[in-house]
């Protein structure tokens, strides 16, 4: 790939390919930032939603600037992913791009200023989530790397591990059924929604396995109770605070 | 055999996509439509199968894209994603299928338009070339080459100034001839060197519409001149009308009529709201 004169970075100023030679610079930049960026990553049924909302009322307590981004929730491209999920119309490709889609806005309206203006972002599920996913599905895991060469580096990715079964265990008694794309129904592992759910979960869970070392995750053992995950995901936090601004909301 | 520019997308099969993928490229304001129109009629009248299919038209994400752009809102980023969202939705739902059934597939616009916007909007090239790697590499791009000077004109006395073909998000002011010169002056000199890169067949687009319509055919005639073409020819004087690949034909082409009844329903709709949203200034959305 012919990097060396193209090393143009535009008026996006973080925008840099997912090489290891850019890495460093991206570490840089992203330092530049005042704001804090935390994540929360895992399968379904890990409890990570769980433990970045109480993450949440916490720094909210502490009186920092927190705001919550979530997973695909672009105002601007929802209604196309809701479209091509509804009609079933995605395939691994455009079901990658989508979500990518979303995230960059997400990125450029929200996330980014954010993070200049100071404030601590909290968010539940990155790219993290797209790389296993997307890779599940049968995309190319370089494609899909660079595919989101634009995302800052977070401050810290909390990893939620838990067992497949346990997750499984978790979702079953808390809801009915299993969506079409979060089954994995479309690249037909199974006919059998909660076969196919298992067996492509169970794909997720590798490719994250595989993640931990190469993105260097936190790992939090999910299966600890609640209270004690909450415990050790503060202490972690907190040793990354002291850039943050406190941005306090008046009343 | 077909390739790609590196990567291959799951399920694409580059083994059996027999038809012709012909890419014609230009700013806009270079003639693409009025040629591709033209190209269109003269290979169906040859007795070819032929599909055209453009920027922003696919089911997924053709609409999102053209809402999207209606706002002031849309980051560069996502630009480009989302038009890589629904090139790459055509890609797979549209040009390929054409491609398997034997058509000759015609593209107002293809990667490189979409590589040469993103990067005059400070995207990162290594980066949408990425992206696009799983692009189908075509039998030919035309290339209709034009320069600004001679642009000008023809868009002023046609649709006017758009608020996109003039770079309004890129530069800074207000000043639509001014930004609309740079814009255009960027984006050809992307072209330029994207042509060398991807060896472009450059045709003078400032010559008339029969001048430039009779180099195309000569460049077309050549391309259907190869083999795997005529394999097909072949299979449909023979009256291979029961074989798989005729019902895959025909199957297709209803599939396709559907999708333009809808993609011109949504495009009326597009326009309604402009005129509703009383613009005012009577120009076309692109």
């Amino acid at each position: 790939m012919n990097t060396g004169q193209n090393l143009r970075i535009g008026p996006f100023e973080i925008f840099y390919p997912a090489e290891q030679a850019m890495e460093q610079h991206r570490q840089r930049e992203i330092e530049s930032f005042p704001g804090t960026l935390f994540v929360v990553e895992g399968i379904d049924g890990s409890g990570k939603s769980t433990q970045l909302s109480l993450l949440h009322k916490w720094l909210e307590a502490k009186g920092y600037g927190v705001v919550f981004s979530t997973w695909n929730s672009s105002p601007l491209v929802k209604d196309t992913t809701k479209l091509g999920k509804k009609k079933k119309m995605l395939t691994p490709a455009t079901f990658s791009l989508i979500h990518a889609t979303d995230f960059a806005d997400r990125i450029e309206r929200s996330i980014l200023p954010l993070l200049k203006a100071g404030a601590v972002v909290l968010c539940d599920r990155y790219i993290y989530t797209a790389f296993a996913r997307d890779v599940a599905r049968g995309m190319d895991s370089q494609w899909v790397r660079e595919l989101y060469g634009f995302a800052m580096k977070p401050t810290v990715t909390f990893y939620f591990r838990v067992p497949l079964e346990t997750a499984i265990g978790r979702l079953v008694t808390a809801r009915d059924g299993f969506k079409f794309y979060e089954a994995g129904l479309d690249i037909g592992l199974s006919d059998n929604p909660t076969e196919s759910f298992r067996l492509f979960q169970g794909r997720i869970l590798a490719e994250y396995e595989k993640m931990i070392p190469e993105f260097g995750l936190t790992v939090i053992d999910a299966t600890l109770p609640v209270e004690v995950q909450q415990t050790q995901v503060r202490q972690i936090a907190k040793t990354h605070l002291d850039r943050a601004k406190e941005l306090r909301v008046q009343p | 055999m077909r390739r790609t520019y590196g990567k291959i997308l799951p399920g694409m099969n580059l083994g059996d996509l027999l038809g012709k993928l012909i890419v014609v490229e230009g700013t806009d304001g270079a003639g693409r439509t009025t040629q591709i129109d033209l190209l269109k009629t003269w290979l169906e009248q040859r007795g070819h199968a032929v599909l055209d299919t453009g920027m922003t038209r696919s089911a997924l994400a053709g609409e999102g894209i053209r809402r999207a752009k209606e706002g002031n809102n849309l980051g560069r980023v996502t630009q480009s994603l989302f038009y890589a969202t629904d090139f790459i939705d055509r890609l797979e739902n549209e040009i390929a299928p054409a491609l398997r059934a034997g058509f000759i597939v015609l593209t107002d616009r293809y990667i490189y338009s979409l590589m040469a916007r993103a990067i005059v909007r400070g995207m990162y090239a290594a980066w949408i070339r990425s992206i696009y790697s799983v692009a189908l590499v075509p039998d030919a791009v035309i290339y209709l080459r034009i320069s600004v000077d001679q642009l000008i004109p023809r868009v002023i006395f046609s649709r006017g100034f758009d608020y996109w073909e003039s770079g309004m998000d890129v530069f800074p002011g207000q000043d639509m001839y001014e930004n609309f010169r740079s814009y255009q002056t960027a984006l050809l000199a992307e072209f330029e060197r994207l042509s060398t890169e991807y060896h472009f067949e450059t045709v003078d687009a400032s010559a008339d519409v029969k001048t430039v319509f009779a180099e195309l055919q000569t460049k077309v005639l050549r391309i259907l001149e190869s083999d795997s073409r005529r394999d097909y020819v072949t299979a449909r004087r023979d009256g291979l009308a029961d074989s798989p690949l005729m019902e895959t034909a025909e199957n297709w082409i209803a599939a396709a009529r559907e999708v333009r009844a809808k993609d011109l329903d949504a495009l009326l709709r597009t326009a309604a709201a402009q005129v509703a949203s009383s613009n005012g200034n009577g120009h076309r959305v692109a």
